[in-house]
């Protein structure tokens, strides 16, 4: 056991730094260092760039285009997109309908979706929670009738993240409500131009656009869209959320942001002496780069786990939990460092004309941690995912 | 030992309950946020009427002889529906530099501001100065100009007055500068809170009057020292509806077949929210039931810390067991938040203020 890369990771590693600095857009970096937001097209063309050097499907089986790294090598992979400031790859696809498809759908299905999905063609969103069923997912009631070689949706779906920019949606879907709430739903891919969807905003306490309401009237989809068989939906949807969990934790990304904070401190003065030098400040990030080394073990030994043949299970409870108290943690910080400087509403709607005193920085630092009190909700809540670990962790 | 209000304490806690009960609700409170001024003209007007913005002032200066104890209770009230009528920079922070100011004619302006006929912003912070009031590069001349950048001035847009902190001679003092003045210019910005705010410009600004040239530092202090007994009863307000809000929505929200307040996980997670507010309440009752100036200052500071500290976890508590409702912008509960995350950085972080305490 050790923890060092071997000269062919280093090599790898030099490879994927100089990937980024070829074929990195550079717009988008500029972007993303100031802390704007991505158009749509700026996302996939980053995709894409990606797609083209063939590193898309680096959690995937290479039968189905996957790059067949092992786990330290899609470690270091991503731990240099998230170090160069990346954007994250938006998972919808490639990290949860995919494994779903792969592993439940037909073979028709995975012609028509993976490729696409691995070359970002499309870009899907997930129909999943309801106003209803949140916590308790299961209980959902967006329902399916089948016609013919059709179903008809009809109801409502919600916080679909991007939904406003997707192609496509797998949505769970109630086709039989006799029986077990668990038994009866049924996992459906949906082309989003289908007529009778509607996408309907939902405004965030940072001010944001990100999450959607989905609605359903009268929407035709043909049957070949259910993945596997009807009525086993609620299977599919655990196995997809255990791959959904194991990839919110972020360790790589925290830690760029984390020595970006500790090169600002160097520069931040709330008294006579910069905060680099201020004793609660160096024991907030000391047991801040603590916790993340253990967080970023766990999320290796899961890699390694999955590189042995292993589906994420329960364990990834773990990731998601401590994953997100820590990325609240550090946006706490941040907004700490900005103190009242921090004050002016940098966020999507906030002034685009004024020059304000305060750094950008500063400013985004509030908008962030506001849309960081998120990530302990969604995916399953913090106090789900301790119950699935009492559970089938513990066996309580 | 007392620790009862008297009878007109109670009065006033009673009216300002009740505006804020009948007249204030959450989609009131939005439509003052999202409109031009940030704030209800019209509320500011009542509260001039009630007699409100004449309460921290002495009688001979036309105000009501309250102390820090009306402002609290009525601070805690504002808190419970986040009030955003500029109470704090007008009356508190401007009125309480003017009040203990030797500007000649501070009676008028105090006049016009209990009238509610002007408002008055104080700007001292700069910056990437940081917290400590006297870290300021602003220098008032021999005659009367001023030069630099201030930032953060709360109601900055709204403010027809600017009392503008700044170094004078060997020492610190205020210049009052009308808005519009020749060479001096406002930047107007929201802040996340909803509030209004800006930076104030000036380049070779006359004042109009440069006063308390030898204890400026001092008068600013305790200005500051009353906002942040202003702010922590108000994040006590607001804690106490967060937890509220708290109550009601999860007893309302059924998931697995019962109301989600009925998981014990979560009754702990509401009884500690409950806790915090009521312990937050028990040490501002000890802040101020403490008459010895120096005890006073030094608890001070630790309520800073105590409440902001209190006040961010009660507000995230609130969010997270309203789930994905508590982050739409469409829900009160994240407007609870913000505001207690601005109150948790005004005047300086809780680091700041836990040194303050240790030091003093």
């Amino acid at each position: 056991m050790d923890l060092n890369f071997s000269k062919e990771d280093l090599e790898f590693r030099d490879e994927v730094r100089e990937f980024l600095d070829k074929e990195y857009p550079k717009h988008i970096k500029e972007k993303m260092n100031n802390g704007d937001e991505l158009s749509r097209e700026e996302i996939v063309e980053w995709h894409k760039a990606v797609a083209k050097k063939g590193w898309m499907g680096h959690s995937w089986p290479v039968e189905h285009g996957g790059t067949g790294w092992d786990a330290t090598k899609v470690y270091i992979y991503l731990r240099e997109l998230a170090l160069a400031g990346c954007p994250t790859f938006v998972p919808f696809g490639l990290q949860m309908v995919a494994p779903v498809i792969w592993t439940f759908g037909s073979e028709e299905q995975k012609k028509k979706f993976l490729p696409r999905i691995l070359n970002f063609d499309d870009w899907w969103c997930q129909g999943y929670s309801e106003p209803g069923s949140g916590s308790d997912l299961a209980s959902l009631k967006c329902k399916a009738v089948k016609e013919g070689d059709e179903y008809v949706l009809n109801g409502q779906k919600t916080w679909t993240t991007l939904g406003q920019h997707a192609d496509w949606i797998f949505v769970l879907v109630r086709t039989d409500d006799s029986g077990k709430k668990q038994e009866g739903i049924t996992f459906i891919l949906v082309d989003m131009k289908t007529p009778g969807i509607e996408v309907k905003p939902i405004i965030t306490i940072d001010g944001d656009h990100e999450v959607n309401e989905i609605w359903f009237d009268n929407v035709r989809v043909p049957a070949e869209n259910v993945v596997g068989e009807e009525g086993q939906g609620w299977t599919y949807a655990k196995f997809l959320l255990f791959h959904e969990r194991s990839s919110i934790a972020g360790a790589p990304n925290m830690r760029r942001v984390l020595n970006s904070l500790k090169i600002k401190a160097k520069n931040t003065y709330h008294t006579d002496k910069p905060l680099s030098e201020d004793k609660n400040f160096q024991s907030k990030v000391a047991q801040f780069e603590l916790d993340l080394d253990a967080l970023e073990m766990t999320e290796l030994r899961g890699l390694a786990a999955m590189r042995e043949g292993k589906s994420p299970g329960a364990e990834s409870s773990l990731l998601k939990i401590k994953g997100t108290e820590l990325q609240q943690r550090i946006s706490t910080l941040a907004v700490e460092m900005a103190g009242h400087e921090g004050m002016p509403y940098g966020g999507p709607y906030g002034f685009s004309d004024v020059e304000v005193a305060a750094t950008k920085s500063d400013q985004i630092s509030a908008p962030k941690y506001l849309n960081f009190r998120k990530v302990t909700i969604y995916g399953g809540t913090n106090e789900i995912q301790k119950n699935i670990i009492a559970k089938a962790v513990l066996g309580i | 030992m007392n620790l009862s209000y008297t009878d007109e304490q109670n009065l006033l806690r009673d009216s300002v309950s009740k505006f804020c009960g009948s007249d204030y609700d959450f989609e009131t409170r939005m439509k003052s946020v999202n409109s031009e001024n940030g704030h209800n003209p019209e509320h500011w007007k009542l509260f001039a009427e009630l007699g409100w913005l004449a309460i921290p002032f002495s009688e001979d200066l036309g105000g009501l002889d309250g102390g820090d104890v009306d402002l609290s209770l009525m601070f805690e009230e504002f808190g419970k529906s986040i009030v955003v009528e500029p109470y704090l920079a007008n009356v508190v922070l401007s009125g309480g530099v003017l009040k203990r100011s030797d500007l000649e004619n501070k009676a008028d302006l105090i006049e016009q501001l209990i009238a509610g006929e002007k408002q008055i912003s104080l700007a001292n912070y700069e910056p990437k100065k940081g917290f400590n009031l006297d870290n300021v590069e602003c220098e008032i001349s021999d005659d009367g100009t001023i030069s630099g950048l201030k930032t953060t001035v709360l109601n900055a847009p709204n403010a027809d007055s600017f009392l503008v902190f700044g170094k004078h001679q060997s020492s610190f003092a205020f210049a009052l500068i009308s808005k519009g003045a020749e060479g001096s210019k406002v930047t107007p910005y929201k802040t996340y809170d909803g509030f209004v705010s800006g930076d104030l410009h000036l380049e070779n600004c006359k004042a109009e009057a440069v006063f308390s040239k030898s204890d400026a530092l001092e008068i600013l202090h305790q200005a500051i020292l009353e906002g942040i007994i202003c702010v922590s009863s108000e994040a006590i307000g607001a804690m106490e509806t967060c937890y509220k809000l708290t109550i009601e929505y999860t007893q309302q929200r059924e998931q697995f077949g019962q109301s989600l307040s009925k998981f014990q996980a979560l009754q702990h997670r509401m009884v500690d929210m409950f806790m915090e507010t009521e312990f937050s309440k028990s040490f501002l009752l000890k802040v101020l039931a403490t008459d010895d100036v120096n005890e006073r200052t030094k608890l001070i500071y630790g309520l800073k810390n105590q409440v902001a500290k209190a006040g961010k976890y009660v507000g995230e508590e609130a969010v997270q067991l309203h789930g994905g409702m508590g982050v739409t912008e469409e829900m009160s509960v994240g407007h609870y938040l913000k505001r207690l995350l601005v109150i948790t950085n005004l005047f300086g972080s809780n680091d700041y203020f836990l040194d303050k305490y240790i030091e003093s």
